[in-house]
């Protein structure tokens, strides 16, 4: 069997007396796109703070591609290949869309302090390279028509697009998406799934967390199911759609039971 | 602006920056020519250290460094002022790249309180280190860099040599890869470090270069003026360089350069009224800031995209989602 390309072992997040995540463990293998639910409070956030390494894990390892990464910083991380959004902030609101994916873009567009302040050879070569690696993101994306349009004037589903693409910029392997359609209506949904298909064409696996079980269901290979910090079932969506403990967590005992 | 305008008018202000002292033989316009020469350093590197969202507090600070540390090594050890300076300059960096890692994690509030307790604790070593520094009596006799510049015109040169160096290099970080990353950090950390920005070396490296440029200032300032004391870098200097940048536009590094001619002449104009000065001065800050927000450059993007038709592309970023809708 090959490395899993993301590998989680045994992840804890303790914040004071409240164990946020416990004992989670889940792999990603390439191409593949891992869906995370569960209902409010279940730890999903922290699932992805911890792997992306905005927060440290209180114990429990990290393994990108075989490579211990955990408590490894973000920026490092991107440099590794593993990239996140986020809920709330998900793009640079005051500027452009082009201007946006160059940020996302850093990764290749910086050539190094004292290169890119002489604007060395190195340096004209690393943006030109990158003006058409977001020329191609923006294509692919969908998002040519907007290029300068400021990003705060956009609507929210292309926001969240544009958040994705920002990631995207970075050429990850891995990216993780903290409830990419929150907020949306069903017609910008369908659109953000149609994307995140297009991005595992490309070769990139995705992790996505979200509340939307169509959402989820149409899209994921497997699905994660998280409640109060732990893992409560792990497989193919309908499989574990159909499992009596995660219908408790969604809808109450008292339904299980009713459906048995 | 084209190309070719743009050419024009950076000769003329070439052409105006090095001429106008000989269209004058007034000793004191000489002299705020200068002043406003070594104060475009200090709010010029303010500026970048607010582009990444912090307010500093302590940039008389580093200039207190800049300053002692190059009268004492040209006064104390005998050595020529170009030693002097880039002791200075070199002992303020060194003390940016100490305190820059630990305080540049705060932010917001915390950051402006820590930066205002710090300076003041500099100024405090400086008085009370009476066999160093001379204490709260500071300094005298300063010799100049070199005889040539007892000339005050002389040394308006020397002060826009630097001051041309220290602005250059400001506006070349910024507008290099390194600058989109600060503006990056500016408008969203987070974002900014899961796009692979190494957020907290970023700002170091902004904080060292733009303390390095203050300590610079300083000790120009301090050769110049002859004394140095205590008073010459409290938290009313530090102060006064955010005043400027505010004033002039935090959006760009132009602000921070209208901001410093306008709060070096302001008050040397004023002087024909010394008794109402203050208060004079106070009302144009307080109308400034309360009826152009974005300071001086922003009104006077305004208004230029008001007199122009057609949206203009140096119109704030808004006004040109407003126009391509």
């Amino acid at each position: 069997m090959t490395t899993p390309l993301l590998k989680i072992e045994q992840l804890s997040k303790r914040f004071g007396g409240l164990q946020a995540v416990a004992d989670l463990s889940y792999e990603v293998a390439e191409r593949e796109i891992l869906g995370i639910i569960g209902p409010n409070g279940a730890g999903k956030t922290t699932a992805v703070n911890l792997v992306s390494g905005v927060i440290e894990p209180s114990s429990g390892r990290v393994f990108l591609d075989g490579r211990d990464v955990t408590g490894q910083k973000p920026h490092v991380l991107v440099e590794s290949g593993l990239v996140r959004t986020f809920q709330a902030t998900t793009v640079f609101a005051g500027s452009t869309v082009r201007e946006n994916l160059r940020r996302g873009a850093f990764r290749l567009l910086y050539p190094g302090f004292l290169a890119t302040l002489f604007d060395t050879p190195k340096a004209r070569e690393a943006r030109a390279r990158t003006v058409a690696h977001v020329d191609e993101v923006m294509h692919w994306l969908g998002l040519e028509r907007f290029a300068d349009h400021v990003a705060s004037s956009l609507p929210y589903g292309i926001q969240k697009v544009l958040g994705m693409g920002i990631g995207l910029a970075a050429r990850p392997r891995i990216i993780l998406l903290d409830e990419p359609v929150a907020g949306l209506s069903a017609e910008e949904t369908d659109h953000v799934r149609d994307t995140i298909r297009l991005v595992r064409e490309r070769g990139i696996a995705v992790v996505v967390i979200d509340h939307n079980m169509r959402f989820i269901t149409d899209l994921c290979d497997r699905v994660l199911v998280m409640a109060q910090g732990r893992e409560l079932a792990q497989g193919a969506p309908r499989d574990v759609l159909a499992n009596t403990a995660v219908i408790e967590a969604y809808l109450g005992k008292r339904y299980a039971k009713a459906q048995r | 602006m084209t190309q070719a305008t743009r050419i024009t008018w950076g000769v003329l202000a070439a052409v105006v920056l090095v001429v106008w002292p000989w269209l004058t033989d007034d000793r004191f316009l000489h002299h705020v020519g200068v002043l406003i020469m070594l104060t475009a350093i200090g709010a010029s590197s303010l500026h970048l250290i607010i582009r990444t969202g912090h307010v500093s507090l302590c940039h008389a600070a580093f200039m207190a460094f800049g300053a002692y540390g190059s009268v004492l090594t040209v006064m104390s050890l005998g050595l020529p002022f170009p030693i002097g300076l880039l002791v200075g300059t070199g002992a303020a960096a060194l003390l940016a790249a100490t305190i820059g890692p630990i305080v540049l994690r705060l932010t917001g509030k915390y950051f402006v309180l820590i930066t205002f307790l710090f300076g003041e604790v500099v100024r405090m070593a400086i008085v009370e280190n009476v066999a160093l520094t001379g204490g709260s009596n500071g300094i005298f006799n300063v010799p100049p860099p070199h005889p040539i510049f007892l000339d005050t015109r002389a040394y308006y040169y020397l002060a826009l040599a630097f001051a041309v160096f220290a602005v250059g290099l400001c506006a070349r970080i910024l507008g290099s890869e390194f600058g989109r990353a600060m503006n990056a950090i500016r408008d969203g950390e987070r974002l900014a470090e899961c796009s692979g920005v190494p957020v907290i070396r970023f700002k170091v490296i902004v904080f060292i270069i733009a303390c390095a440029l203050a300590g610079m200032q300083g000790s120009l300032m301090a050769h110049y003026n002859k004394v140095l004391s205590p008073e010459n870098f409290s938290g009313i200097i530090s102060l006064n360089l955010v005043v400027m940048n505010v004033i002039g536009g935090m959006s760009s590094l132009w602000g921070a350069l209208i901001g410093a001619v306008f709060m070096v002449m302001l008050p040397e104009l004023l002087r024909g009224y010394v008794n109402i000065q203050h208060i004079i001065f106070g009302a144009i800050l307080f109308a400034t800031m309360a009826f152009m927000p974005g300071g001086i450059i922003e009104a006077a993007r305004r208004v230029k995209a008001l007199l122009s038709a057609k949206p203009d592309a140096s119109a704030p970023p808004l006004a040109r989602a407003g126009a391509a809708e």
